[in-house]
């Protein structure tokens, strides 16, 4: 009987907690409601004083409410600097009978990780860590609702140069970049010019340079080139919390005349090799030049030069 | 076909000698028109990156400048029929490379779109109608030989340009690259330069053509008399402009039955190409080889060209020659259709290798049938029209086969389509040519028929 008032009531709370007005019966004297966190699951404490006349009608209601998170042991919670693992899940407490479950990396589900046996025990292998396979993973159990827990994988991030070879021109725009893969990704870039042995630092906003980072990517843009100070070898550091990994990117400047060269020299080619045709035409066939004119004229002219041509050999024939 | 007689031999096509140095000219102006626009596709990643445009307002330019190049196709036949090839020809080299050296100056995508496109799009359209015209006017027995090997410009300058124009693009960069591709497209000129002009066609040539037949000497010179006063009178204005461009085409039967076929397989001619290598990626082939399957193609598409044309000229097929272009085209679209089927990179293989023999067929009888249909007298005008008309299933060809794609998410679809439109284009070509043929037929006997009646006639009158 208690048990029946305090699910009603504990009804009403919740149903004033969801901002639905209705009137304070007259036996409800305290409620409490309490959540309390303790190793990623949620409790929700409820207590209810009551002073329930007798002899009254009582309305009962069905609660379906979840009191607590049900409870996902994850195995091992965080992955650091390991060369393989074996992430595992169980869940103990479902909410409600489980269909299957499946593994998620950075919210993409591993499509051969889906399983639809109502186990509550699943196990993801990561033959080999590097920088590709890191990321936050995370198990999904199909209940009612679905019950997930996430597992981070950190590796040592991998820096690498968007082209090793770059190009620019001549007071133009040269540009630079370096992105990362892994997790977790870089959270401070910085570039350096190699000169020799020595490296010295690049500082955005000073000189010609200007540096955009992003965690995944950075770009040094280096304005108005110079073919004499600005070619050689660029380097691109991230740092995170596994330390620094840094990259290589070469600088070519090509000169503002280097195309002009080639430019001629086919220019040339061409103005001779015409110069050759026409001068060939001119000189082996004048009398084929005549009758270039009439190209577009009627046929009429053509057909004169047939008759006089037809003329002339019926004349021979006759003598 | 036997050679006109002696009385006439100076006006007949040379079918030779320099002919052949046409040919190759014709062979360097057709291949800039066809690859440049494709080789040119290089560099829109890094132009692309530079101006920081889209890909589809990046594509514009290629769009742009292959719709020039066909809607040029009235104007360089105004001016071919005015001035001769020549000089359109090298006209044409000069504005493509004008053209190209502006763009290299180049800050926007508009800048871009004018000088590459538009101005590039018509030097190369200068380029394209006056070659191929002016072969018809070198040869008549050998002619779709000299068609084929003219045509075979085309995969030969795409499979050279796109490495050069890579090269190219990695010593100088886009605008140096710009810069040098202008004078090479000079050498445009070079080929103009040797398409030396040519006596007109005999007159009784213009009535022999329609069907590629000749007819008899007796009849030739009389009726060319009577065509020679029929040109003096022609005064009113439509007249004047049809010697420029022939508008009296659209009543001529087989230059209709041409278009209306050509329209409807341009539609499903060149989405396959394009999409070949999206459709390698999306079997899980990587990049080059993908890649490679177009070059597969093109290497194929290089030796079918000539080969089509030698074949088309035997005594076998010259006559049938647009029974023998539906053929080709039939064929075109069964490789489509059997493209789903095709599995693994060996059937991809298999499959480019088809589609390259077929490709270079159609191409290489594409200008021929034209010629052989109309005759070399109007061809040049029958050319730019077709082009201008061809225009737009071209340029929507390969976005709707794109929108398919898009919509079913699967490449199936877009080959089917286009398997079926071309079987369906050669079809109609096929039964319409069937009736063609058949009233030509028709027509030449009756006019031999009158031809007899007026041989009696010169007899009599000898005799009298």
């Amino acid at each position: 009987m208690k048990v029946l008032w305090g699910l009603s009531a504990l009804l009403l709370c919740l149903n004033r907690a969801n901002a639905q007005t209705e009137p304070v019966p007259d036996y409800l004297q305290e409620s409490f409601v309490g959540v309390v966190e303790q190793n990623n699951r949620r409790t929700l404490y409820v207590h209810i004083y009551l002073d329930i006349p007798s002899n009254d009608w009582i309305r009962l209601f069905q609660p379906h409410l979840l009191l607590t998170d049900p409870l996902i042991e994850a195995e091992p919670m965080e992955v650091y600097n390991q060369t393989s693992a074996v992430l595992s899940c169980k869940l103990t407490d479902p909410p409600s009978t489980v269909k299957g479950h499946y593994w998620m990396r950075n919210g993409k589900v591993i499509e051969s990780s889906k399983h639809n046996l109502p186990t509550l025990y699943t196990e993801h292998t990561l033959a080999k860590i590097d920088s590709h396979s890191g990321g936050l993973y995370e198990c999904v159990f199909l209940s009612e609702p679905e019950v997930k827990t996430t597992i981070e994988v950190k590796t040592a991030p991998l820096v690498s140069a968007y082209k090793r070879s770059e190009h620019g021109n001549e007071k133009d725009k040269g540009v630079l970049v370096c992105v990362s893969y892994g997790y977790p990704l870089p959270t401070d870039w910085k570039w350096y010019k190699l000169e020799g042995e020595d490296k010295t630092a690049i500082t955005n906003g000073t000189d010609r340079y200007e540096i955009k980072s992003t965690p995944n990517r950075t770009t040094l843009t280096i304005d108005n080139l110079d073919i004499a100070m600005d070619i050689g070898d660029y380097i691109c550091d991230g740092t995170s919390e596994f330390g620094s990994t840094s990259n290589k990117v070469h600088l070519r400047v090509r000169s503002r005349l280097a195309a002009l060269w080639p430019f001629l020299g086919i220019v040339a080619e061409v103005i001779i090799l015409v110069s050759i045709i026409f001068i060939y035409e001119k000189t082996r066939k004048p009398d084929e030049i005549n009758d270039d004119d009439d190209s577009g004229s009627a046929p009429l002219k053509s057909n004169a030069n047939t008759d006089h041509k037809n003329k002339d050999v019926r004349q021979r024939n006759s003598n | 076909m036997s050679p006109a007689p002696a009385s006439i031999l100076r006006d007949t096509p040379p079918d030779g000698g320099w002919g052949w140095a046409v040919v190759f000219g014709a062979f360097i102006s057709i291949g800039f028109s066809y690859a440049f626009p494709k080789a040119l596709t290089v560099f829109f990643k890094d132009i692309q990156l530079i101006f920081g445009a889209s890909y589809s307002q990046i594509a514009w330019i290629s769009s742009i400048m292959l719709a020039a190049m066909y809607a040029g196709g009235p104007i360089s036949s105004i001016l071919v029929n005015r001035y001769g090839s020549r000089p359109v020809v090298i006209a044409g080299g000069v504005m493509c490379g004008i053209g190209m050296v502006t763009a290299s100056f180049g800050n926007t995508i508009t800048h871009l779109y004018i000088c590459v496109g538009v101005v590039g799009g018509f030097g190369l359209s200068f380029n394209l109608q006056p070659s191929v015209t002016i072969i018809g006017k070198y040869f008549q027995v050998k002619r779709p030989l000299a068609n084929g090997l003219a045509m075979a410009g085309s995969p030969v300058f795409l499979c050279t340009l796109a490495p050069i124009n890579q090269f190219l693009f990695n010593q100088f960069g886009w605008r140096g690259s710009f810069f040098i591709l202008g004078a090479l497209l000079l050498n445009c000129c070079v080929a103009g330069s040797l398409m030396r002009p040519i006596c007109p066609k005999p007159t009784g040539g213009q009535l022999t053509q329609t069907n590629g037949t000749p007819k008899r000497p007796t009849t030739d010179r009389s009726e060319a008399q009577v065509n020679g006063h029929n040109t003096q009178l022609e005064k009113g204005c439509l007249e004047n402009f049809n010697k420029f461009l022939d508008l009296s085409l659209f009543k001529h039967r087989g230059f209709l039955i041409y278009i209306v076929g050509n329209a409807v397989m341009f539609f499903g001619f060149f989405a396959p190409v394009v999409f070949l290598a999206p459709y390698a990626l999306s079997h899980g082939f990587d990049e080059y080889s993908s890649a490679f399957l177009l070059s597969i193609m093109g290497f194929v598409d290089m030796f079918a060209r000539p080969l089509t044309g030698l074949m088309a000229n035997t005594k076998w097929i010259r006559p049938r020659i647009q029974y023998f272009f539906s053929f080709a085209i039939i064929y075109n679209g069964l490789c489509h259709l059997l493209c789903p089927l095709a599995s693994g990179y060996g059937g991809l293989a298999a499959y480019s290798v088809f589609f390259g023999i077929a490709f270079g067929m159609v191409c290489a009888l594409l200008f021929e049938t034209l010629m052989d249909l109309v005759g070399p007298q109007r061809f040049s005008s029958a050319v730019g029209l077709a082009t201008i008309i061809e225009c737009c299933p071209v340029l929507l060809g390969p976005p709707i086969g794109g929108a398919l794609v898009d919509t079913f998410g699967d490449y199936k679809y877009l080959y089917l389509m286009c398997g079926a439109v071309m079987v369906f284009a050669g079809l109609f070509l096929f039964v319409m040519n069937i009736y063609n043929y058949r009233m030509l037929e028709r027509e030449r006997r009756q006019e031999e028929g009158q031809g007899d009646e007026s041989e009696a006639e010169e007899t009599k009158l000898s005799h009298a």
